[in-house]
């Protein structure tokens, strides 16, 4: 039997990715979690093994692969470590690919073979105090002077705040024009006035260092303004379709780590005499569990496969990352409820997992704003 | 001089949970003691330059194992894939291998796993070797250039052994010897970049299927059994004294401890 929208070069991919990740990962999944710290030993053989330029073409020091074997890299990843899965997949997506897609020659040679290496991290910084869902209500702002941009900007949950080189920032360039004033300027850390906050003390991701980035008059060379002036939104729409397909498959990846924890507790665990799985009260979470999974792999490889075609992935995309970050909250949720006690316990990884997948409900678009998104276009 | 090696690998069943293993993608991976082998073929192309060959037997499944040889970083990849094959023990396997070595042309090293993890016979490299009439070192860790071909090292106990031999040669490589590489992303990408991998029938090797598959095969598996363990807790009474006797005396029964 073969699995949909799979083929030869996507099963040899997920091996690969799952071998490294069991063999390198794993072992320090849970105690990067715990100590909030961001593995730069394995990020750098990441690095050269390809994992930070998934989609970017080789000449630019990319690995050239499809939409779809990027989804199941942010999936095995994720399954091992999540934080290290969202590291990769806002770096891809919305940092890299952006760059990629409306970037010119010049930045395309300046930034794309150092991020597509892993040398340097990206990051996207649109979240503002008080504009996240909002995104039209940012304030920052970036004023033509001469040969420069004069930026300031106070960005929140920024994802790899702490470790990131190359950021799109989100500012107003034109502050009369509304939605078609925001534009994406490209900031590097060390510019003059380039804050890196404190990082946030998360509930989850832990080994992400998620943080504030701020910049105080910061003077950013004209090139550095990515696409046209005034098209911003467009860009973080465009970057947003492609991170919600890796959100959607960071969310299975900790959904299917949470299903396969599950089984394994079923099987080991005694009560009443026998193992947990003969209980059919135990039996039907785990039914309910796999369910999920399959079906928000199926919504996941689907969206990416439709990008893959061209298609427009929108509507899609938006459904795979509401069904997969739903289902990945009630599938931990159910892999803590078969351990009992043990699983409120860090002792054991299905903690780790629920911590991991209530984020995954909340960025990169809410639950509600997708719900809104597919509404509009069932609706027209 | 410009180093030729042939690796041959195995697409192992992962798991047979009836005895059975059904040979789908799914179930299916590079051996992992053909990994250190093909380790061991990309070092010495690294360090003294040439080109790495794999090579499998077996169904087509079998080329998504050669795709990991070739993103690991192998140049060549032939699969011999025929239903006629089918049933094919060591001798045959070794048969087929050694007659498309012949046809995939001048090779300096020939290099195999010590063993597989499905069926574990441990036969192939060796047979090979015989079939070939080329002299054969198993258990190899370290290999150079010799006086006359290549000086290889294995270890026995704890000895090291080295021996010199006469180009070509075989080997297998001690599965603890080199540490497999990680497969990169860009390597996978370029492994089905283009058709790399060969596939080859027996009409290209000129055998016929009497000579292959189960009627050319001397040995067949007559019979599977799965084994049970049964393990079982016996509480010892009495005070620590009497318990180590009782021990004692039951280990002495058991054959494990020497009276």
């Amino acid at each position: 039997m073969t699995e949909p929208f799979i083929d030869a070069k996507h099963r040899v991919l997920r091996r690969s990715v799952r071998a490294f990740c069991e063999q390198e990962l794993r072992p320090i999944a849970a105690e990067i979690d715990q100590e909030a710290r961001f593995p730069w030993e394995v990020a750098e053989q990441m690095g050269r093994l390809g994992y930070f330029g998934i989609q970017a073409p080789p000449e630019l020091g990319g690995a050239g692969l499809d939409t779809l074997s990027y989804a199941i890299i942010i999936e095995e990843v994720s399954r091992v470590s999540a934080a290290i899965g969202l590291c990769l997949s806002v770096h891809n997506s919305v940092a890299l690919f952006p760059i990629l897609a409306f970037g010119s020659a010049e930045q395309h040679r300046r930034w794309a073979p150092l991020l597509a290496r892993g040398e340097r991290i990206g990051a996207f910084c649109l979240t503002e105090p008080n504009a996240g869902s909002d995104a039209a209500g940012i304030t920052a702002t970036a004023l033509p002077d001469g040969d420069h941009w004069v930026v300031n900007a106070n960005k929140v949950f920024v994802t790899n705040g702490g470790i990131a080189d190359i950021c799109l920032i989100f500012a107003r360039t034109d502050p009369a024009a509304g939605r078609k004033g925001i534009s994406v300027i490209v900031a590097e850390r060390g510019t003059p006035g380039f804050v890196v906050g404190d990082l946030e003390d998360l509930c989850g991701m832990r080994a992400n260092p998620v943080s504030s980035i701020r910049l105080y008059d910061s003077r950013v060379p004209r090139d550095h303004l990515l696409g046209k002036a005034g098209q911003g939104l467009a860009i973080g729409l465009a970057a947003l379709d492609t991170g919600r397909i890796g959100i959607a498959a960071q969310a299975l990846g900790i959904a299917q780590a949470a299903l396969e924890e599950g089984v394994l507790y079923a099987r080991q665990r005694q009560q009443f005499g026998v193992p947990l799985a003969r209980h059919q009260a135990i039996q039907m979470m785990i039914a309910d569990m796999a369910t999920q999974v399959d079906a928000a792999r199926m919504m996941v490889y689907r969206a990416a496969w439709t990008k893959d075609q061209g298609a427009p992935v929108s509507r899609a995309a938006a459904q795979a990352k509401l069904f997969a970050a739903e289902a990945a909250g009630t599938v931990t949720d159910l892999a803590v409820q078969i351990h009992g006690g043990y699983g409120y316990s860090k002792a054991y990884a299905v903690e780790r997992f629920y911590r991991d997948a209530r984020v995954t409900r909340i960025y990169e678009g809410t639950s509600e704003v997708h719900r809104t998104v597919i509404a509009r276009e069932v609706l027209g | 001089m410009s180093i030729h090696s042939i690796v041959c690998i195995k697409s192992v069943v992962r798991a047979a949970a009836d005895g059975v293993g059904r040979r789908t993608p799914d179930n299916s991976e590079l051996n992992p003691f053909d990994r250190p082998a093909l380790e061991a073929a990309l070092q010495l192309k690294a360090d003294q330059g040439g080109t790495v060959t794999v090579l499998t037997m077996g169904p087509p499944v079998g080329a998504e194992a050669l795709a990991e040889a070739l993103a690991m970083g192998a140049d060549r990849a032939v699969l011999i894939s025929d239903t006629a094959l089918a049933g094919s023990d060591t001798l045959v396997t070794a048969r087929v291998l050694a007659t498309a070595i012949d046809a995939i042309g001048p090779w300096d090293l020939l290099f195999f796993g010590t063993r597989s993890s499905d069926s574990d016979t441990g036969q192939v490299g060796p047979q090979t070797a015989a079939v070939l009439q080329r002299p054969f070192v198993g258990g190899v860790n370290r290999i150079a250039r010799g006086e006359q071909g290549w000086e290889l090292q294995r270890l026995m106990d704890d000895w090291e052994e080295v021996w010199q031999a006469p180009a070509p040669v075989v080997v297998t490589i001690h599965p603890m010897a080199f540490k497999p590489r990680a497969i990169s992303l860009p390597g996978i990408a370029e492994a089905y970049a283009c058709p790399a991998v060969e596939h080859w029938g027996l009409d290209r090797l000129a055998l016929t299927a009497d000579q292959v598959g189960l009627n050319g095969s001397p040995t067949r598996v007559a019979r599977l059994q799965k084994v049970v363990r049964d393990r079982t807790c016996r509480m010892l009474e009495g005070e620590p004294p009497q318990q180590v006797a009782a021990l004692v005396d039951h280990l002495e029964r058991m054959g494990v401890m020497g009276s």
